[in-house]
């Protein structure tokens, strides 16, 4: 057991899987020189050389489209995009090829591709940086999205995404990249996509990902303290869902409360709500309720940005407002 | 000029009426006071007045169908000119719920919540644009629909209201969740109180509150009584002799027979049968205003100076209104002794959660004898246990010569 940060913890898994199999190799801007725009693959040049740690030029579907090619070849590349901003320019990469290839060979090609890109709200980098377009890649048959929050989640899923035959998007949070906590490298992990239950509770459930489960554990000890037990339960991948966790803790609390950090309308809170009501509807005391961010392109004033996504204080109103019922005498 | 018609609102609980048919029809002229319609409420059938002269215009809202409080069933217009115009135009309808019936609040955002059926009113607004709506984190919870029965409800709690037998309709308006009906399951049905006279509200005082949650959890004891009349002439003469308490000296007695047969001295519990090491007699008091029950411990093994003693103690302690619970907890047989009250020839008692048995004892009448009923928790006592025990009790009180011992 060992101390690492988030960033760190990416950066060993790169260095195992790259040791390990000489089919994994490294794509993207800066990865090599720089190593990496949040280090993720800082000292990697040296160890492994030019020719697995490709620096690319800034043409964000070409590259992409590269890692699929090698892919198609039963090589393991890794693409990082620099932001996931930026993946907007390699849709047609990832959405037309990635994700159809191996459906529309009938499974001659594999596609065992790694696209690790940072996303979300971080610290005034403007609305054309800072967003999370989760719902765009969820709505994506054939992509597995993980979403890790912890180091050990990003050590462990980054493995299991390069050990996949399927093409895999790690969404890393610009905010959890100097996360520090302990790391277990040995003994076994858990399923690439299953949830976890990160905080038992009796009285509802909070179901988050990414850097929104570190909103809901805060929130949660806050709740505590006024009696309110509530369960946070982690995604770590938005594709597939691991439904079964969420409705084991939803059927216990009869709550439920869905926390994104991205935009309500339409997004990926919008699926997991109405996913879950299928699979929960008699087991609900209450409407399932959002917290979510404004729709809204993100301001670049901070106090507006802090503004646009969900803090600790409006999970605890929601929480309240969720489990308050008027005409409760009881 | 047109007057909306609207469901009276003809009780407190009254959320939706029904009418059962209308006396009028369209076109009609009115007088003011006209039965125009009969409705159906949740406890009577009353008539709705025309409030002014006029001419009845519709449409009208239909009949055997619940319909919202306070919504329109049907029009007034002062001139025959207007009913024209009103029937024809329909610019507003009444109220007409399919089923589920319509929320009685008109849907804020309509677009966003749950489809409740529109009225033709509403459809036409919605044609248009919506207005842009304000961003937000977190929407407001939806006012949840009424439903068929009246009652809105969550799924859940819908679910075990069905289960446990509970009308949802007697939990109010809502939204009912499932600690409505999980609280209602527990209590049990309530009584109406909007049928009788107008009353004030008052909270029960701490020691009644106790006592009325004790009785109540006392209900799911299934116990049987067991009366016999008990010469206890002999018993008072004793006691009047020794200056002891006849109280004092009937809870001697039933300590030395309890402990003679330890079932009256085991507790049942859904984990077994509990069976306690000493017999604790605990005796009903009457403060007036409380129901107190003090408790002398191990009353069969201590001589009666120790218990007359603690008695006097435990008194002094309620007079001062000093009385600890562990001074009143844990009996493990109950006495009630009514025997001041000489109208009084028999009653029994409820068997206190905690305890097998509790005895009743009635005014000693002119022959000497008193009714004795004995309280029985059936699942740790049967009825010749009971016989014998009274039988036990009846030597017991008839040849005293035990009480100075």
């Amino acid at each position: 057991m060992t101390t690492m940060l988030y960033w760190q913890a990416l950066n060993r898994a790169l260095d195992e899987e790259m040791a390990q199999d000489e089919n994994v190799f490294l794509l993207g801007e800066d990865v090599g020189l720089y190593g990496g725009t949040y280090r993720v693959s800082e000292g990697l040049l040296a160890k492994y050389g030019e020719w697995r740690v490709r620096d690319t030029p800034i043409s964000e579907n070409s590259f992409t489209g590269l890692g699929v090619g090698a892919a198609m070849l039963g090589l393991r590349p890794v693409v990082e995009i620099m932001t996931i901003n930026f993946a907007l320019l390699a849709l047609d990469a990832l959405i037309n090829m990635a994700a159809k290839i191996p459906f529309m060979s009938g499974g001659q090609f594999p596609m065992g591709l790694t696209v690790r890109m940072p996303g979300g709200v971080a610290k005034q980098l403007g609305a054309q940086h800072s967003q999370r377009l989760e719902h765009t890649l969820m709505n994506v048959p054939g992509l597995r999205i993980v979403v890790p929050v912890t180091p050990q989640d990003a050590y462990w899923q980054l493995h299991q995404a390069i050990r996949s035959d399927d093409p895999v998007i790690v969404l890393e949070h610009e905010m959890l990249y100097f996360r520090k906590a302990e790391l277990e490298t040995a003994g076994t992990a858990l399923p690439m996509h299953a949830a976890l239950v990160r905080r038992a509770g009796r009285d509802l459930s909070c179901i988050a990902y990414s850097r929104m489960v570190e909103v809901a554990l805060a929130a949660a000890d806050e709740l505590a303290k006024e009696g309110i037990e509530m369960e946070v339960v982690d995604l770590r991948s938005l594709s597939p869902i691991d439904w079964e966790t969420c409705v084991q803790s939803v059927a216990k609390t009869h709550h439920a409360l869905v926390l994104e950090e991205d935009c309500r309308f339409a997004g990926a809170g919008a699926e997991i709500v109405a996913s879950l009501q299928e699979r929960c509807f008699y087991y609900l005391d209450r409407p399932i309720q959002r917290v979510a961010g404004i729709d809204l392109p993100t301001p670049f004033n901070a106090a507006l940005e802090a503004a646009s996504i969900p803090d600790v204080q409006q999970v605890i109103k929601a929480t309240r407002d969720l489990l308050h019922t008027q005409g409760d005498s009881a | 000029m047109k007057h909306e018609i609207t469901m009276p609102v003809l009780s407190d609980t009254m959320q939706t009426g029904r009418l059962t048919r209308w006396n009028k029809a369209v076109g009609e002229a009115v007088k003011k006071g006209d039965a125009l319609a009969e409705v159906e409420t949740d406890k009577a059938i009353l008539d709705v007045e025309a409030f002014q002269d006029g001419y009845l215009a519709g449409p009208l809202a239909p009949v055997d169908t619940d319909i919202p409080v306070r919504s329109a069933i049907a029009w007034l217009v002062d001139s025959k000119e207007e009913l024209d115009a009103s029937t024809d135009a329909q610019d507003a309808a009444p109220a007409v719920p399919q089923a589920p019936v319509a929320p009685p609040k008109p849907q804020q955002a309509a677009e966003r919540t749950a489809p409740a059926p529109k009225t033709p009113a509403q459809q036409s607004v919605q044609k248009e644009n919506p207005p842009p709506t304000v961003p937000s984190h977190s929407s407001p919870l939806p006012a949840s629909p009424t439903l068929a029965d009246g009652a809105r409800a969550s799924p859940y709690a819908r679910g075990l209201a069905q289960e446990l037998g509970i009308d949802l309709r007697s939990l109010g308006s809502g939204p009912i969740d499932s600690r409505a009906v999980l609280a209602a399951a527990l209590r049990g049905p309530l009584p109406d109180l909007t049928a009788g006279p107008s009353y004030q509200m008052e909270r029960l005082p701490g020691m009644r509150a106790a006592a009325a949650r004790n009785m109540q959890d006392a209900v799911y004891t299934p116990t049987f009584q067991i009366t016999a009349r008990l010469p206890l002439a002999a018993l008072q003469a004793r006691a009047k002799a020794s200056k002891q308490s006849l109280t004092l000296a009937l809870a001697r007695a039933c300590a030395l027979t309890v402990a003679e047969d330890p079932w009256f001295n085991h507790l049942w519990t859904p984990q077994g049968l509990a069976k306690r090491e000493r017999v604790d007699v605990a005796i009903a008091v009457d403060t007036g205003d409380a129901l107190l029950t003090p408790v002398l411990r191990d009353a069969a093994r201590r001589p009666v100076k120790e218990l007359a003693e603690d008695w006097r103690i435990l008194l002094g302690k309620i007079k001062r209104g000093r009385l600890a619970p562990e001074d009143y907890r844990g009996g493990t047989f109950y006495l009630s002794n009514l025997g001041v009250f000489d109208v009084v020839h028999n009653f029994d008692a409820i068997v206190p959660l905690g305890a097998a048995a509790i005895l009743a004892i009635a005014a000693t009448q002119a022959d000497g004898n008193s009714e004795f009923t004995l309280s029985c928790d059936h699942r740790v006592i049967f009825g010749a246990d009971a016989a014998r025990f009274l039988q036990r009790l009846r030597d017991r009180v008839a040849d005293p010569s035990w009480l100075d011992s």
